[in-house]
């Protein structure tokens, strides 16, 4: 971590010298470790100290980009004299809005230095303590546990300057027996915050109760989705529906659809680097402060979010949630999704179903099939159970589900009143807070033999 | 540089490092994107770093580094040797490496025409070209054309004295049209879904994808699949065209022969597979026209390289003879489990990743029909034409795909169109059932630039040879 005054002092000599009409910097660096583990023991242990300063050069409306992973003065030099020079041969981009002017950020404590700074040694002994909670009962013991901290900062022509540290912790271990095994997860903004032990108590008692699992007929079956499960499907409702891009193009379940009820009104999903224990940054990769944005309320599609290219196309503001410059083709995307929590304890949710299985988590979902209509596909994983009559009976041999979010999500019996922070491929800045969600309606397609 | 690496591996063999490898690797990539008529992205981006790989005590560590001064090295060589010594206290065996030949040698990819020597202005015009001819139809929403090229050096130093300087240019470009009428989008890509096609190469590979000729016909079956009816859930016969088959390979075949998975240490994230070690040249794969292997030296493939990230030269290796299971991919830590020697696929996504199993070319052999020949050979079935979902279990057995686009087969002539077509089956039952490939006339080497795997999560370029094919009894239109 370099600290805000000696990384602005850095690139302020850098920006204060630009020969380009408007530039931005953008500061992203990470120090991030990470342990692994598998059959019991630690076989991939890794730390990196990189980072990428991006460069957007603004010629008239042309606009060039080019970054590098180098602080020497001279590469940070040569790669804003790149970007200008590939500004200096693009076509003019009419829809360009400038660069924006300075603005206040809120201010989020989501920074733990103990975090940054965990030492190897000490996320061996924390999974040293995982494994033996599987070894205790005869199990073995898979999974990863990372801590990292971030730094970012945008700086720009205008004056706009923001800088803000994070930090994040997560685990996730997978405990095993021969026919079955059990997963559990969790992120945090602090290490100490992650109860490993706890964690690995839950994933043993999902293996061991699904030892020697059931083989059940696909089918449409009422449902418990963990937040495990509920996080992975809404990785992928991210990309297909909350984004501007897609919005944009058509293919989004929300474009032509806003103001109409959607799903079931115990569905609330939003937007927010605000809310508690959240891992968050209080602007985007162009510096415009990020708005709390309602995506789906109480059932009702309101939106999906946006950065300022996109927002002069769309004829609307951005809220704060552009991508760097060199992934501005993508727009804007959500990096704090959250499903909003109900009023129903977990513990209590099994007991209200008559017969459905629970899923604790899935695997390999993609949601490209048609995305117009919001279809997921994907398989069980790691604890998938038979409910009867408010308990869990059995294991089950993995399924497959073929559905669509939009019609699974009318059928919402239940969600639960605890909300869980989940990791995501951008959890260095962001995450994903979501509840237990109990379906009336869940239609799995498939079986697979394990 | 090749200096500071051999002073970092000669100060790691004094403080008692069993083995140690540095890896300086300097990655240059330039992106292209446009959309409709404007160049939304034109970037270029350097990586350059060192990443460090230390067995000591019998375990693991590696660490990496932007900063390049000599005391920033020994400093991260210090920390590999530090987090090696905090991986030995949860261990069971001491790693054992398989023995390996040392080499010194230069490697360089073939490249007729370096792509950053083209200029950004033929590239963008190319593609705004591309888009024009998109757009000619009202129900084209959005026209979205790309190209990436990446230029990768790389040093390798070892413990071992092996030194291999290595370059490795890779071209890359596609398109596509998505068709919006207010309710139904729909999108069509050429020459390829989801990034187009990308190869070994250089401009000349750009070129060859003569990417203007096509616009019209994919334009047109965009708008075309608004139109078209679901296809109806039903068990047949599936022709599949090349891409797709090469991401079928790449899914059921390419990922459950990855050792590293085999042996469980992928189950956090990717997972397992099926295919065990005792099915080792016993398991009967697929049927007897299917023979796949593994091969770094293929010319242009995107899994081509000269040595991998362990040292080891590239080689060709068969996978499955005449539908028999007979290979994996190793690496010099897993090999030894099955008493061999590494087959060299160890590679990592940039300095700052530790290398792990990934597929090379991972291809299926071409067979001998024409695909008019099989095309009407075909009574009742439907013939399957570019990813665009795909799904597969923990262990590589349920599989689902979805395609772009798909058209009815009746006695043996394409017929209607269908939209949102997926098919499904369990990977050796769906390999079994494939009664014929076409020959090398239909064999493209397609590359795969987005291949994920491991935590921190890497992204690998793969590639897979294949010819359109066809499998009996197949499962398709799985209603949602």
């Amino acid at each position: 971590m370099i600290g805000k005054t000696k990384l602005f002092k850095k690139l302020e000599a850098i920006l204060a010298n630009s020969p380009a009409d408007a530039t931005e910097i953008v500061y992203i660096g990470e120090e991030a470790g990470l342990t692994r583990y598998a059959n019991s023991m630690i076989h991939q242990n890794v730390y990196e100290d990189n980072r990428r300063i991006i460069f957007r050069a603004v010629v008239g409306k042309r606009i060039g980009v080019a970054s590098t992973n180098s602080l020497v003065d001279a590469d940070l030099k040569k790669a804003l004299l790149d970007a200008i020079e590939i500004a200096k041969a693009q076509r003019e981009n009419r829809h360009f809005p400038g660069l924006p002017k300075p603005a206040k950020y809120r201010k989020l404590n989501s920074f733990d230095k103990a975090t940054a700074q965990c030492s190897p040694m000490k996320r061996a002994q924390i999974v040293k303590r995982v494994i033996n909670e599987a070894t205790k009962k005869g199990l073995t013991m898979a999974g990863a546990l990372a801590t990292s901290g971030s730094e970012i900062a945008v700086l720009n022509s205008n004056g706009l300057r923001g800088y803000h540290p994070t930090s994040s912790a997560s685990i996730n271990m997978i405990a095993m027996s021969e026919t079955s095994s059990g997963y559990a997860s969790v992120m945090a903004r602090r290490v100490a915050d992650i109860d490993a032990v706890a964690l690995a108590k839950v994933a043993v008692e999902k293996c061991l109760k699904s030892r020697n699992p059931i083989s059940l007929e696909p089918g449409d079956y009422e449902v418990i989705l963990e937040p495990a499960a509920i996080s992975e499907m809404f990785e992928w409702l991210n990309f297909i529906g909350f984004g501007s891009k897609g919005f944009q193009q058509g293919t989004s379940f929300l474009a032509n659809r806003i103001g109409r009820k959607l799903t079931s009104e115990k569905v609330t999903i939003f937007d927010s680097a605000y809310e508690r224990g959240v891992v968050g940054v209080p602007f985007d990769f162009e510096g415009v402060p990020r708005k709390k944005v309602m995506l789906i309320d109480k059932g009702v599609a309101k939106g999906v979010v946006w950065d300022r290219l996109s927002a002069v196309k769309g004829k609307t503001k951005s809220t704060g949630h552009a991508l760097t410059a060199s992934d501005s083709a993508e727009g804007a995307i959500s990096l704090n999704l959250s499903m909003a929590g109900g009023k129903v304890p977990r513990a209590k949710m099994i007991s209200a179903v008559k017969r459905g299985i629970l899923v604790t988590r899935f695997h390999y979902i993609n949601g490209y099939i048609d995305t117009r209509n919001s279809v997921l596909t994907g398989m069980t994983r790691d604890g998938t159970f038979l409910i009867e009559n408010g308990e869990i009976v059995a294991g089950i041999k993995n399924l497959r589900f073929t559905d669509s979010f939009l019609r699974a999500f009318k059928s919402t019996i239940a969600v639960s009143k605890e909300t869980e922070l989940m990791s995501s491929w951008w959890s260095s800045v962001g995450c994903i807070s979501v509840p237990t969600v109990h379906l009336g309606s869940f239609k799995f397609s498939g079986k697979t033999d394990f | 540089m090749k200096d500071n690496l051999r002073t970092c591996v000669a100060w790691l063999r004094s403080k008692g490092a069993t083995y140690a490898d540095c890896r300086y690797v300097r990655r240059e990539v330039e992106s292209i994107q446009v959309t409709d008529q404007t160049v939304e992205s034109l970037s270029r981006n350097l990586d350059v770093g060192v990443g460090i790989r230390v067995l000591a005590n019998g375990a693991w560590g590696f660490a990496a580094t932007a900063e390049l001064t000599p005391a920033s090295l020994r400093k991260t060589a210090n920390l590999a040797l530090q987090i090696a010594k905090a991986s030995a206290i949860v261990k069971h065996e001491p790693v054992r490496l398989a023995e390996q030949e040392v080499f010194v040698d230069r490697y360089r990819s073939h490249c007729a025409i370096d792509p950053f020597t083209v200029s950004s202005d033929k590239k963008t015009g190319l593609l705004l070209q591309v888009t024009e001819l998109l757009k000619k139809s009202k129900l084209v929403k959005t026209a979205e054309a790309s190209m990436e090229f990446y230029k990768t050096n790389k040093i390798f130093v070892s413990t071992e004295w092996a030194e291999i300087e290595q370059e490795i240019i890779e071209s890359g470009s596609g398109y596509q049209a998505v068709a919006f009428d207010g309710k139904e989008a729909q999108t069509r890509s050429y020459p390829n879904s989801h990034r187009g096609g990308v190869a070994t190469l250089g401009w000349e590979y750009i070129e060859s994808l003569d990417l203007l000729s096509h616009a019209e016909r994919v334009r047109e079956e965009a708008v075309a699949l608004l139109k078209a009816l679901p296809c109806p859930e039903q068990e047949t016969s599936v022709i599949i065209c090349a891409p797709q088959m090469a991401l079928q390979v790449h899914e059921s075949c390419g990922h459950p022969i990855e050792l590293d998975r085999v042996l469980g240490t992928e189950i956090s994230l990717a997972g397992g597979s099926f295919l065990t070690v005792d099915k080792l040249g016993a398991f009967q794969y697929g049927s007897k026209i299917v023979n796949l292997t593994a091969d770094a030296t293929l010319p242009g493939g995107l899994g081509t390289f000269g040595y991998d990230d362990e040292g080891v030269k590239a080689q060709r290796t068969p996978i499955v003879e005449q539908g028999r299971f007979v290979g994996y991919l190793t690496s010099r830590e897993t090999a030894p489990v099955i008493n061999q020697r590494s087959n060299g696929t160890m590679r990592a996504d940039g300095f700052n990743r530790m290398p792990l199993i990934r597929m090379t070319n991972v291809s299926l052999e071409p067979g001998e029909w024409k695909l008019d020949e099989l095309i009407k050979d075909t009574r009742s079935g439907v013939f399957l034409d570019l990813n665009k979902s795909w799904s597969i279990d923990d262990k590589r057995l349920n599989f689902q795909f979805g395609v772009e686009a798909a058209w009815e087969i009746k006695n043996g002539k394409l017929g209607q169109m269908y939209k949102n077509t997926v098919y499904t089956g369990m990977t050796p039952r769906f390999w079994n059932s494939c009664d014929a490939i076409c020959d090398r006339d239909h064999w493209v080497v397609w590359g795969t630039p987005n291949c994920g795997k491991g935590e921190p999560m890497q992204t690998a370029h793969t590639g897979h040879g294949a010819a359109p094919s066809r499998f009996r009894n197949v499962k398709v239109g799985v209603k949602s």
